[in-house]
């Protein structure tokens, strides 16, 4: 016995009762078995699951990965591990790298929404002193974008600029100041083109479309995309007992990132270019960046500095990034580009601005007979992720609830504005809340509560969608009843004053796209985690995630803590350089979590295995006798026989040196073979229901929300300090776009507000009080049962103010944001339509209920039964949205009785019906004119 | 440095060209004397020549309060001063506020309260917050709310920010239950430390 150092008990001896010596019995936490506390910590029962032998209850069954649980960190509330840094003001951001000799590039923008480049003089620039680089257009003559199939950008514009903003020429000198006069001596001649404005005008023919697609494009068009998908019996609408039809118009927002681009480029003495960059997705700025830098990826590293929010908007790949990377190789020394927030707003990818028409129907029954969404979406001047996001605004709509049919068209066209892209809820939430609004709006005109309204039309878990996307855990009846509870929603609903209103939405997202975008070659994983353990025991973890503020880095630290028993504090990971880290897709489509934690678990299996093996030579004992815990590994029956990792990890590494493992997660086979079945699919859904309570100020307008209940599915919360985060992260930025966020196009098509003053993002006052509810549904693939949490709680919170809105003044506003001037106008209107003196008069709706209601309420008691048991596995059968409906899953749609149709092409007869979007397929491609070359 | 080079007969410089002078002031308790121009920001002074690189710019414009500094213990936005006005004062940036390799308790119960997510933002929180601390130590949520409307985060919404700032208003109270640890993985760092 040594000083400080607490023997465990029953290790006083080293031979057992018959006599028989104790093989690896020794004195249980030698210094030196890692981590900073001596003793081990007892098994926390409270976080291993009821079928372990633990105390952690499983409502929702069993887990696969439910035998690694060591109780060590998943399910605890867990500080972020990069933390420390963040609060010392050491984290570095794009900014914050300084190399020694860097000068400062600055980049020329087009002052015209559409022109073609005439001429460009940079002699002048070249001329003042203190310049040491000038590049435009013809340096980088190769396409890019984030997706394959639509590269339509330039590091700098060649030909035409595209809009306000768009990227003209750079330069790079001595000091900011002498760059940014250096730019202003660049001469540009350019010839005015006709703009496009209005995503309406993008579907008609024009001379001289924003880009050329040659045989594909369509007719001369600026449209990008268009998608049209029936699915289902349409035949019965006309029957429908109640209607819906709402005409939506969103105005775009801004991700909003608290941190501006910001890139650092330099080249080695070897020639090989190191790029730092707060990128979400360092692996597409790297294949781009090779692309139009006309070198090998391996001669490029992408070093992922800190990254101050990204939200979708540091996703794709950067033509400033391509920028500082010739700046470099021309002047030879580092360049550095930092934008002001003026830039960060020209180079957008913020959410579309949409027009979404959505028309909607229940039966008698009160089933949902049909969904018909129309929705076109104005993509700004490039394509970026724009091919996904026209999916995206209909087939994510497709659940959670059970659908007769679905009907979508969609288009997205290219209008000289800063391009629309990808942001937080990706294509899915503008539809989502029109859908949201009209299931609102149905409940009312049959007379039930929408909340029951929804419960009788779930889909179960493990079923499909009218679509094919394959739903495993789904715990969107339990979101439901836990926001209904919370809330007391049944006692104030539809029974608030005027002026006081409570609203119900729900929300659906993917967690991780089912295909990756670079696709070849096939099988190649989604993501790769190699850990690496040396003689000292610390555990390096390699991954190519990119930790944006969501907690990445400490969700994986936490699974491999988790499976090999091990303090947080002992696991490094390392994920900030594609030279060290294995490819990684990044951090969009909410897949981090749900890929990388399963690639770490999977490193983190073998090397368990391996430490056991090792362990089980020592102690001449089967591994399956052994358990894992606190740095140790021991006998199940008798703690005091084992040893610590060390001794296992160093007799693992006998002859050898570190002990390494791989491990990889790909998505498994899903989906439907209709053109766009991949759009969409994932290997888990997120499910969410928030309730929201406002008070809406009859007099101005102005609306207060105050309270938001707000239950998200995330399947496990590996961190539910961090999930609650983004619960209440993702109110805050949905509560931006349905109260005040907006980015205003003057009549001129100019951006009005390019900054933070102007463009109003919600401060702390504007923050309800967000009651956070974890639910857990545990999937059947997520790491230990985990989902995503970093996009789909964001979907329910714009429909849940709208709907309280209605609840609070009886007035439905389709135009987003709802900002006092409209809401104002709103009552103003009704007012004088119904003859209303004071404002304090306007009628409050009331609800009578039909006898609907019990019926409602009936069927969602048996679809409660009927879910719980599919979640347990009790029932396999298989479960095809529109059985609610007749449908047989056992048998191919085109069998079915009645008109079940799956269609991805208008027929020639429905052309003339289609919608606004839809109107998109009255034009036909070039290679079907022999025109498009 | 620059304008003072004509480059063609029409050409106006767009930055005034401005003398350099030597700025002192106390940075984080270290005397600075820093040769800059006599116009130049605060912000600028603080990233580009003191090495401040925790102060973060975020707008510009005074909108995100990234940039927030205690000059002479009151919050400002660095990137709305002029270096000038601060001579001679004492300023304090995120670097300054712990005491040597301890984190201060309002640093500590942001890594540990959910206070933190991307980070960018947090210095000017931190800054906002510790002036708050500094006289009230006893705040109400609406309180803090007012101290910290000046800062923009993207992330958190906030909540978990107001939880932070309590949970360190305790600490400073002396009532260690709010601030109790979530897990060891951000115990102090050098629990014996340096200092």
């Amino acid at each position: 016995m040594t000083d400080g150092y607490v023997q465990q008990p029953g290790s006083s001896t080293d031979v057992r009762v018959d006599g028989k010596r104790i093989a690896g019995k020794m004195s249980f936490n030698p210094p030196g078995s890692g981590g900073s506390r001596p003793e081990m910590a007892e098994r926390d029962l409270d976080f291993i699951p009821e079928v372990e032998g633990g105390k952690e209850a499983q409502p929702a069954g069993h887990h696969q990965h439910d035998k690694y649980r060591t109780g060590t960190t998943v399910g605890k509330r867990t500080p972020l591990v990069d933390g420390n840094a963040k609060v010392t003001g050491q984290a570095w951001y794009g900014d914050d790298v300084r190399l020694a000799n860097e000068i400062i590039g600055r980049i020329v923008r087009s002052p015209h929404h559409y022109a073609r480049i005439k001429s460009i003089d940079t002699s002048k620039a070249e001329a003042l002193p203190g310049v040491l680089a000038v590049s435009t257009g013809e340096d980088a003559p190769q396409r890019f974008g984030v997706l394959p199939v639509t590269k339509d950008e330039h590091a700098m514009a060649v030909e035409k600029v595209r809009h306000v903003g768009d990227l003209v020429a750079c330069v790079a000198a001595i000091d900011e100041a002498t760059a940014r006069e250096a730019a202003a001596l660049i001469e540009v001649e350019y010839e005015v083109l006709d703009a496009v404005h209005d995503p309406k005008k993008g579907l008609l023919d024009v001379d001289d479309p924003i880009h050329w697609r040659g045989k594909y494009h369509i007719g001369s068009t600026n449209v990008q995309k268009r998608v049209f998908q029936e699915f289902g019996d349409r035949s019965k609408l006309e029957q429908a007992r109640a209607t819906h039809h709402g005409k939506w118009k969103f105005m775009g927002v801004n991700h909003g990132f608290t941190e501006p681009h910001a890139v650092v480029a330099h080249w080695d003495p070897n020639g090989r270019l190191q790029l730092y960059t707060p990128q979400q997705v360092p692996h597409y700025a790297h294949r781009a960046l090779a692309t139009v830098l006309d070198v090998p990826m391996h001669q490029v590293n992408v070093i992922r500095t800190f990254v101050g929010g990204g939200f979708g908007g540091k996703s794709d790949p950067f033509p400033h990034e391509m920028c500082a990377a010739i700046l470099a190789r021309k002047a030879g020394r580092p360049v550095r580009i930092t934008f002001d927030r003026e830039e960060v707003f020209w180079v957008n990818r913020g959410r579309h601005p949409s027009h979404i028409e959505v028309q909607m129907f229940a039966d008698d029954d009160a089933r949902i007979s049909g969904f018909e969404i129309d929705a076109l979406i104005d993509g700004g001047g490039f394509a970026s992720f724009g091919h996904v996001t026209s999916y995206y605004n209909g087939v994510l709509a497709t659940a959670p609830y059970e659908l007769g049919s679905f009907h979508y068209t969609g288009a997205r066209v290219w209008t000289n504005k800063p391009a629309s892209g990808a942001m937080r809820g990706h294509g899915a939430v503008n539809t989502r809340c029109a859908i949201e609004v009209g299931m609102d709006d149905l409940a009312e005109q049959l007379q039930v509560d929408p909340i029951d309204l929804r419960l009788a039309n779930l889909l179960p878990p493990h079923s499909k969608t009218i679509t094919g996307f394959r739903i495993t855990s789904n715990g969107m009846r339990q979101a439901l009843e836990r926001v209904r509870e919370g809330s007391q929603w049944d006692k104030k609903f539809r029974k608030l004053p005027l002026g006081k209103g409570i609203g119900i939405g729900c929300g659906f997202f993917i967690s991780g796209s089912g295909l990756p975008i670079h696709w070849d070659p096939n099988k190649f994983p989604h993501a790769t985690v190699h850990i690496q353990i040396d003689m000292d025991g610390g555990v390096t973890v390699h991954t190519g995630a990119a930790d944006i503020g969501q907690g990445s880095t400490t969700a994986i630290a936490q699974v491999v803590a988790e499976v090999l028993a091990l303090p947080l504090e002992m696991i490094h990971v390392r994920s900030h350089e594609s030279d060290t880290s294995p490819v990684d897709l990044g951090s969009y489509s909410s897949r981090v979590t749900f890929m990388n934690a399963n690639a770490a678990i999977s490193a983190a299996l073998e090397i368990r295995e391996k430490l056991l093996d090792a362990a089980s030579e020592i102690l001449e004992m089967p591994a399956k006798y052994l358990v894992l815990n606190d740095r140790r590994i021991y006998s199940k029956r008798d703690p005091a026989i084992g040893m610590s990792y060390l001794q296992a990890l160093h007799k693992s590494q006998e002859d050898k040196g570190a002990l390494i493992a791989s491990g990889a997660y790909r998505t498994p086979p899903m989906g439907g073979v209709h053109k766009g079945a991949a759009a969409g699919l994932a290997p888990a859904y997120s499910f969410s229901a928030y309730v929201a309570e406002v008070e809406v100020d009859v007099d101005t307008g102005l609306i207060k929300c105050t309270d938001v209940w707000a239950a998200h599915d995330c399947g496990k919360a590996l961190n539910p300090l961090a999930v609650e985060g983004q619960i209440i992260g993702s109110c805050h930025m949905g509560l931006g776009q349905v109260l005040s966020e907006q980015m205003v196009y003057g009549r001129t098509g100019h951006l009005q507000n390019p900054n933070l003053l102007d463009y109003k993002i919600p401060s702390v006052h504007e923050m309800p009080n967000v009651t956070p509810i974890i639910i857990e549904s545990c999937d059947p693939e997520g790491p230990f049962g985990a989902k995503e949490a970093g996009e789909g709680p964001l979907l329910p919170i714009l429909p849940a103010v709208v709907n309280a809105v209605y609840d609070a003044i009886g007035i439905r506003i389709n135009d987003l944001p709802l900002t006092p001037d409209k809401v104002w106008a709103a009552i103003a209107k009704k007012m004088k339509r119904e003859d209303i003196a004071d404002s304090q008069d306007l009628p409050v709706p009331r609800i009578d209920f039909s006898e609907l209601q019990a019926k409602i309420a009936k069927r969602s008691t048996e679809h409660n039964d009927r879910d719980g048991r599919r979640q347990r596995s009790e029932d396999t059968d298989p479960y095809i949205n529109g059985v609610l409906f007749g449908f047989d899953p056992s048998i191919p749609p085109e069998e079915q009785d009645g008109e079940w149709k799956i269609s991805v092409r208008p027929d020639s007869e429905q052309l003339e019906s289609l919608g606004l979007a839809g109107s998109a397929w009255t034009k036909i491609e070039q290679r079907k004119m022999g025109g498009g070359e | 440095m620059v304008g003072v080079r004509m480059v063609g007969e029409e050409h106006v410089s767009m930055i005034p060209v401005a003398p350099s002078n030597v700025w002192r002031a106390s940075v984080n308790g270290r005397s600075q004397e820093i040769l800059a121009p006599s116009n130049s920001i605060l912000l600028d002074v603080l990233r580009d020549r003191v090495g401040c690189l925790g102060v973060k710019r975020g707008c510009d414009m005074g909108t995100c309060g990234c940039c927030a500094v205690l000059v002479d213990g009151e919050p400002r936005l660095s990137c709305l001063t002029m270096a000038k006005e601060c001579e001679g004062s004492q300023i304090i940036s995120v670097e300054g506020l712990s005491n040597g390799a301890h984190l201060a308790p309002i640093q500590q119960c942001f890594a540990e309260c959910g206070g933190s997510q991307c980070g960018f933002c947090t210095p000017g929180f931190l800054i906002s917050s510790q002036a708050l601390l500094d006289k009230n130590q006893n705040p109400t949520d609406a309180e803090i709310a007012t101290a910290i409307e000046g800062n923009l985060c993207r992330c958190t919404g906030y909540q978990q920010i107001i939880q932070s700032i309590q949970a360190a208003a305790a600490i400073h109270r002396g009532d260690n239950s709010l601030a109790k640890p979530a897990s060891d993985a951000h115990s102090d760092p050098h629990p014996v430390g340096p200092n």
